[in-house]
């Protein structure tokens, strides 16, 4: 009796609890903002300040960079620092917002270089919210004073990720080949640089002809393909180290060795008697697979991010297509129908897209499909564009394009370029000799 | 089983008449509440001008051949200075017969179903010119009445006090039979947007939504706790999920875009006359759109 009276209690107040709380959070009107803008930002990079509060040479530099790496990524409109009506401030002192609003500014960035010695200098910096009138991060990094470039890359990257959610990749770097000489005695070195070109550095001499070189996903090391005495070797070149490993001499016509996304295999096409097939090679035991074994060529092998799939072209179907398959080289399945020929696929670092390159009616085209081949965007055009490599954010694309012959077919003229994912901003990489084959590296360890 | 419902049905009976008896509330009946209709007063004179309906024909009948009989007796010459006994028996017939014709005229005139209560209305007291000679013992009873009648006043006072009272209370109850119940009426006060003034505040708040578009798939939704001055200005917006805030950099980036929005939309076109709706509100920010990017 007492504890059926004890749960009809229990009851009630749980039922009108419930109904308390049900009428309190129904009672607010509810408004749905389904659609938006997508533009650039306006962001204000303020000059960082000095020893005292006064301008350096350095901080200028720094706020350079930062506002060239931020506007490059097309998510930010940097204003100019002419229409500033306030002076730059320290980042440890609270700026009068009613001075940067009125230039349609959303969020400022200030920030300040300090001399500890000879060799060593304090940067900080901070970034407001001038809307809300909140600090949204802040950072204090001590550096060399020779590093203050990655400085300036690793602040632009702890922006971008507070203002768009999504992680940087202004701390990384480009390894490509360098392509220098005549059309019929062009020499090909590999070389690294800054995602922004700078630092750049040759990493070969030119003696012999490299190809196709591609970064580790989990350590500072690349992967390419090396003509010595004509006879085509696989590399892996350790950028800390700077010593070079061979993997193995290949009979036959080798083509694209990539890693796999836990960097403990390589993945590459083999001729052998007319026939190209996709092999994978154990980095440990160097033990060599085969996954595919058909008359046709298959070649341009990409492992998807789990390193589940393998997304490759062939032209098995009669012409040449993307298809899917099982690492193990099971469930082969074609994945695009356009029109045109498909090459290059690589998957994108988060595996909702693939890049490639499309040849339709002599126009050489730079798109990304989804892995189940549906929405396919074209993002660039051009004579010859081809290599698509994935920034580590997945948000921005490289490759390189190539310009029509001239005048006599002798000069060539290939660049680097890099996109946003949306197609909108298309800018050309500056590198001291013409470039090809980039292959974007993950972020820096720091 | 048959003794445990007698104590049963014994303690209930108690607790009833406890209750009837104990509560006041319960003995009271209400009073029943009568509709107000008002009528005019008009005098009422001797003779009628009104004419008189099809239903009581046979009291009318005897009221004209009444009236007939009144001017008859009113054209007739006076009667000889020394009237008879039977003169003057007929004389108060016919006057109790106009007393009667007043009666029946008023019953006429008014309505036969709404009962009226007549209204003591606080009249003036009458200036009843006194004889010049009165005996002391008059004068005496006169007094008396006087001091009778001098109680009288306060028992008039109080009618009016319950009259006002009552008059305030019909005027209630008839407002409240015009107009409805209380709550409804607050219901029909209450404030209800139209799908246009949503669609304008949503149309103004979409142009200061930016938002930074992603290398993945998103659809989040962002809940802001919105607080609004009458004139549009924002008082206050405040990310409710603080969890999510915390922990997903995406979603704290994009509460973030959305509170710029919000803060940079102000002062919010709010309808007239409905800015009450807008003190506290939510704004419900959808991610999803920039999937089309």
């Amino acid at each position: 009796m007492y504890k059926s009276f004890k749960l009809i209690v229990c009851q009630t107040v749980i039922l009108l609890i419930s109904l308390f709380f049900s009428k309190a959070f129904s009672e607010d009107l509810r408004i749905k903002i389904n659609s938006g803008q997508v533009e650039p930002l306006p962001i204000a990079i303020a000059n960082f300040t000095g020893e005292e509060g006064r301008s350096s040479k350095i901080g200028m530099q720094i706020s350079t960079v930062v506002s060239n790496n931020l506007v490059g990524s097309g998510q930010f409109k940097a204003i100019e620092s002419a229409a500033f009506i306030a002076p730059p401030t320290s980042p440890s002192v609270r700026p009068n917002f009613t001075d940067w609003s009125p230039l349609g500014i959303k969020a400022l960035i200030t920030g300040s270089v300090k001399k500890i010695n000879d060799k060593q200098i304090e940067v900080e910096f901070r970034l407001w919210d001038v809307i809300a009138e909140t600090d949204l991060i802040g950072l204090r990094l001590s550096v060399n004073s020779k590093a203050w470039r990655r400085v300036a890359h690793i602040i632009s990257d702890e922006i971008f990720e507070r203002l768009s959610g999504d992680s940087g990749y202004f701390d990384t770097r480009i390894v490509y080949v360098a392509e220098s000489g005549p059309q019929n005695k062009r020499i090909k070195r590999l070389a690294i640089m800054d995602q922004d070109g700078e630092n750049h550095q040759f990493l070969t001499d030119g003696s012999f002809l490299v190809l196709t070189p591609r970064f580790s996903p989990t350590s500072q090391e690349i992967t390419y393909l090396a003509y010595f005495k004509n006879e085509p070797r696989v590399y892996i070149f350790n950028l800390e180290t700077g010593q070079q490993e061979l993997l193995g001499s290949f009979p036959g016509m080798t083509f694209a060795p990539r890693f796999s996304p836990a960097g403990d295999k390589i993945i590459m096409s083999l001729a052998e008697k007319g026939v190209t097939d996709i092999y994978t090679m154990d980095l440990n035991n160097q033990v060599v697979d085969r996954l595919t074994n058909s008359p046709s060529i298959d070649t341009s092998p990409s492992f998807s991010p789990d390193g589940k799939k393998i997304i490759f072209n062939s032209d098995r179907g009669g012409t040449q297509q993307l298809y899917i398959m099982d690492s193990d080289g099971r469930n082969v399945k074609r994945i695009s129908f356009g029109k045109g020929r498909y090459a290059t696929p690589v998957w994108a670092p988060k595996g909702e897209l693939i890049a490639f390159t499309k040849m339709l009616k002599n126009t050489f085209y730079i798109g990304v499909m989804s892995p189940d081949g549906s929405g396919e965007r074209l993002l660039a055009q051009g004579y010859l564009v081809e290599g698509p490599t994935w920034a580590p954010n997945g948000r921005v694309l490289m490759y390189f394009k190539q310009k029509a012959p001239i005048d006599d077919g002798k000069s060539t003229n290939v660049n680097l370029f890099k996109i946003d994912i949306t197609g909108f901003r298309e800018t050309r990489i500056v590198t001291p000799s013409d470039g090809s084959d980039p292959a974007w590296s993950p972020l820096l360890p720091n | 089983m048959i003794r445990s419902t007698f104590i049963s049905f014994g303690l209930h009976s108690f607790l009833l008449t406890l209750a009837y008896y104990g509560l006041p509330a319960m003995k009271t009946k209400e009073p029943i509440e009568l509709p107000i209709d008002i009528v005019e007063e008009t005098p009422i004179t001797s003779k009628t001008s009104l004419k008189l309906g099809e239903t009581d024909k046979r009291k009318i009948k005897k009221i004209n051949k009444k009236i007939v009989k009144q001017e008859k007796i009113k054209k007739n010459p006076p009667p000889p200075p020394i009237p008879s006994k039977k003169v003057i028996e007929k004389k108060n017939l016919a006057l109790k017969k106009e007393k009667e014709i007043r009666e029946i005229a008023s019953l006429i005139k008014k309505k036969p179903k709404i009962e009226t209560k007549k209204k003591n209305k606080s009249k003036p007291p009458k200036i009843i010119k006194k004889p010049e000679k009165l005996k002391n013992k008059q004068k005496e009873s006169f007094a008396r009445g006087i001091l009778k009648t001098l109680t009288k006043p306060e028992a008039i006072k109080e009618n009016i006090k319950k009259n006002k009272k009552s008059s305030n209370k019909d005027v209630l109850k008839k407002i409240k039979t015009l107009v409805g119940n209380s709550r409804r009426q607050v219901q029909q006060t209450e404030i209800k947007l139209s799908q246009t003034d949503i669609n304008r505040i949503q149309m103004h708040v979409t142009k200061y939504f930016n938002l930074s578009y992603a290398a993945t798939e998103v659809k989040i939704i962002i809940p802001l706790k919105i607080s609004a001055n009458t004139d549009g200005t924002i008082k206050s917006a405040r990310i409710l999920d603080k969890y999510s805030y915390e922990k997903d950099k995406f979603y704290r980036a994009a509460a973030d875009a959305a509170r710029r929005a919000v803060l940079d939309s102000s002062p919010l076109p709010l309808p007239k006359g409905k800015e009450k709706k807008f003190q506290n509100f939510i704004f419900d920010f959808n991610t999803s759109f920039i999937n089309n990017y």
